[in-house]
C-alpha cells in the first residue's frame, strides 16, 4: 500500500478521491491489492498482497514531560499475532497508538524515532496520515460503533470516504462482516442501529469496520476487556482466523488471553521493552527476572 | 514496582511444596522400617509398613488435588508452572517409592520364620537400603535448595546402589543347590530390585530439580542409550 503523498502528483486524500490515483495500490507488488471502484475482481488481488510488516526503531513517546515509551526497537512478525503485556502505565497502549499515529492526536503528546510499515517510515512528513490509519486499523477497549448509524453503515463508514461505489460498499461491507464472524447474526438487521447489537457483537462490528478498508495491520487495545467469556472467545477465535491476512498487535491485561492468542509476546515495564519472545517460552521460562515476576503475578 | 501481590497463592504453593517433599520423609521412614523388617524377619513390622502406606498414598492424593486446584484457579506460569509440574512428578515418585517398600514387605513372610539367610546378602541389602535413604534425603534437599549440582550427584550416589544390587545378584547365583536357600535368595533379589528402583525414583526427582531451575528437561542418564 502506498501511503505517501505523491510529491509531484496531486495529493490524494479523502476529500479528493481519484480512482486512477488510489492510494491503496500495492507498493512493491505489481498487482493491485484492490482494484479501483467498480471492478469486480478485487478479491483475488487482495489475498495475494503482502501482510503488513511493522517495525519500531528507537521509538519514544511523550505526554508533555512524561516519557511514556523509552526508545523501543522491535520488529513485529508479519501475519502473526503479537501480544503486548505489562502493568498499567507501562506504555504498551501508547506504543501501539504510535503505530497508527493516534498518539499525536492528544494535546502535548509527541514521539520520536521511526515506525516502519513495509519499510516506509510512517512519520515521514510526506506520509498521508489518513492512509496510515487505513493501513493500520484499530479496535478499542470499548466497542464504539457510530451511534447514529445502521449496522451496515458502520461497517462501510471508512470505505465511503474512499469514494467506493454503492455496489462495492455492499460487497465489501458483507465481506467484512463475514470476516468478522458477524454476518450470520446481523444479515437480517443490516439497516438496524449498530448500537442495538450486544457488546460482543458491537466489538465484532468494530472489527468488521476496521477490516472493511483492508488494513495490513490491526491494532487491538484491550479488545475483550468489556466482554463476557463467550464473547471474548468469539473474538479470540476471530483473531486466529484473521492473522492469515493481517498482522495483529493486541494489548491486553489478561495474560491468559495473551497466552492463548499470541504467537509472540512482548513484555514492557516503565516504558521500556523488557523481553520479547515466543509466547510459550515467555510463559514457561522467561529470560528476564522482571518478566518472571510479572507473569507470575508477583507485582503488577 | 508495585508491592508484592498474590501472597496467599505464594504461601499456598510453598506449603504444597513442603507437603509434597514431606512425602519423601514418609518414604525414608518406611524404607527404614522395611530394612529393619528384612534384617529381623519381622513380619509384624512389615505389616505395619504395608498398612502405613495409606498415609503416603493419602499425601499423594491430597497434594495432587490441591495442585490441580491451583492450576485451575491461579493460572500459574513460568517458575510457578514448572514447580507445579515438577511437584506432580515428585508426588508420583513418592507414591511409587512407597509402593516399592510395600512390595518388599509383602515378600518377607514368604521367607518363613527362620529362613536360610545368607549373612552377606542381608548385609548387602541393608547397605542398599541405607544408601537409598541417603539418596532420598539428598533428593529432597536438592529440591528444597534448587541445587542442580546436588541433584546431578544423585546419579553417582545411585551407582553405589546399582553396584550393590549387582553384587546381590552374583551372590544369589552362587547360593548353592539347597532349594530353600535358593528360594530365599530369589525373594531377596526381589527386595534388592525394589530398593534399586527407589534409588532410580530419587534420581528422577533430581531431574525435576534441574527442570525447575533451568526450564529444560533432560534425563541425567539415558537408560536406553547408556553411551549418550
Amino acid at each position: 500500500m502506498d501511503i505517501r503523498h505523491p510529491i509531484e502528483s496531486p495529493t490524494v486524500t479523502e476529500q479528493n478521491p481519484e480512482p486512477q490515483a488510489d492510494p491503496r495500490t500495492g507498493l512493491g507488488d505489481p498487482r493491485p491489492m484492490v482494484s479501483v471502484a467498480g471492478e469486480p475482481e478485487a478479491k483475488p488481488a487482495k489475498r495475494s498482497r503482502e501482510v503488513g510488516n511493522v517495525a519500531l526503531q528507537g521509538l519514544s513517546a511523550y505526554y508533555g514531560s512524561n516519557h511514556a515509551v523509552r526508545g523501543v526497537s522491535l520488529a513485529f512478525d508479519s501475519a502473526k499475532v503479537t501480544a503486548i503485556i505489562g502493568p498499567s502505565g507501562c506504555g504498551k497502549s501508547t506504543m501501539v497508538r504510535c503505530i497508527n499515529r493516534m498518539h499525536e492526536e492528544i494535546a502535548s503528546a509527541r514521539s520520536e524515532g521511526k515506525v516502519l510499515l513495509d519499510g516506509l517510515d510512517l512519520y515521514d512528513p510526506r506520509i498521508d496520515i489518513v492512509a496510515v490509519r487505513r493501513s493500520v486499523g484499530m479496535v478499542f477497549q470499548k466497542p464504539n460503533p457510530f451511534p447514529t448509524m445502521s449496522v451496515i453503515d458502520n461497517v462501510t463508514a471508512g470505505l465511503r470516504l474512499t469514494g467506493a461505489s454503492r455496489g462495492e460498499l455492499e460487497d465489501r461491507g458483507r465481506e467484512a462482516l463475514v470476516g468478522a464472524g458477524l454476518w450470520e447474526e446481523v444479515k437480517d438487521r443490516l439497516k438496524g442501529p449498530g448500537v442495538g447489537l450486544s457488546g460482543g457483537q458491537q466489538q465484532r462490528l468494530c472489527i468488521a469496520r476496521a477490516l472493511a478498508v483492508d488494513p495490513e495491520v490491526l491494532l487491538m487495545d484491550e479488545p475483550c476487556s468489556a466482554l463476557d467469556p463467550v464473547a471474548t472467545l468469539r473474538i479470540e477465535e476471530l483473531i486466529a482466523e484473521l492473522k492469515q491476512r493481517v498482522t495483529i498487535l493486541i494489548v491486553t491485561h489478561n495474560m491468559q488471553q495473551a497466552a492463548r492468542v499470541a504467537d509472540t509476546t512482548v513484555f514492557m515495564l516503565d516504558g521500556e521493552l523488557v523481553e520479547v519472545g515466543p509466547t510459550d517460552k515467555l510463559f514457561t521460562n522467561p529470560d528476564d527476572d522482571r518478566t518472571e515476576q510479572y507473569v507470575t503475578g508477583k507485582f503488577g | 514496582m508495585a508491592p508484592e501481590t498474590r501472597t496467599q497463592y505464594q504461601e499456598d504453593l510453598e506449603a504444597l511444596e513442603a507437603s509434597a517433599l514431606g512425602g519423601l520423609d514418609l518414604v525414608s521412614a518406611a524404607l527404614g522400617r522395611t530394612m529393619e523388617a528384612v534384617e529381623h524377619q519381622d513380619v509384624e513390622l512389615a505389616q505395619l509398613v504395608i498398612a502405613d502406606d495409606d498415609r503416603i498414598d493419602g499425601r499423594y492424593l491430597e497434594v495432587h488435588q490441591a495442585l490441580i486446584t491451583l492450576l485451575a484457579t491461579q493460572s500459574p506460569v513460568a517458575t510457578d508452572l514448572r514447580l507445579i509440574s515438577a511437584l506432580l512428578h515428585v508426588l508420583k515418585n513418592v507414591e511409587r517409592m512407597g509402593d516399592q517398600c510395600v512390595n518388599i514387605c509383602k515378600v518377607i513372610p514368604l521367607t518363613g520364620n527362620e529362613p536360610p539367610a545368607d549373612e552377606e546378602m542381608v548385609r548387602l541389602i541393608l547397605a542398599m537400603g541405607k544408601q537409598t535413604r541417603t539418596l532420598i534425603s539428598q533428593s529432597k534437599r536438592a529440591f528444597e535448595d534448587r541445587n542442580v549440582e546436588m541433584a546431578r550427584d544423585l546419579v553417582r550416589q545411585d551407582d553405589v546402589v546399582d553396584n550393590l544390587n549387582r553384587e546381590c545378584f552374583g551372590l544369589a547365583l552362587e547360593i548353592g543347590d539347597d532349594p530353600d536357600r535358593r528360594e530365599w535368595a530369589m525373594t531377596m533379589l526381589l527386595a534388592a530390585r525394589a530398593i534399586e528402583r527407589i534409588g532410580d525414583n530419587a534420581v528422577d526427582i533430581g531431574e525435576q530439580v534441574a527442570f525447575v531451575v533451568t526450564g529444560l528437561f533432560r534425563e541425567f542418564e539415558d537408560a536406553s542409550h547408556p553411551s549418550a
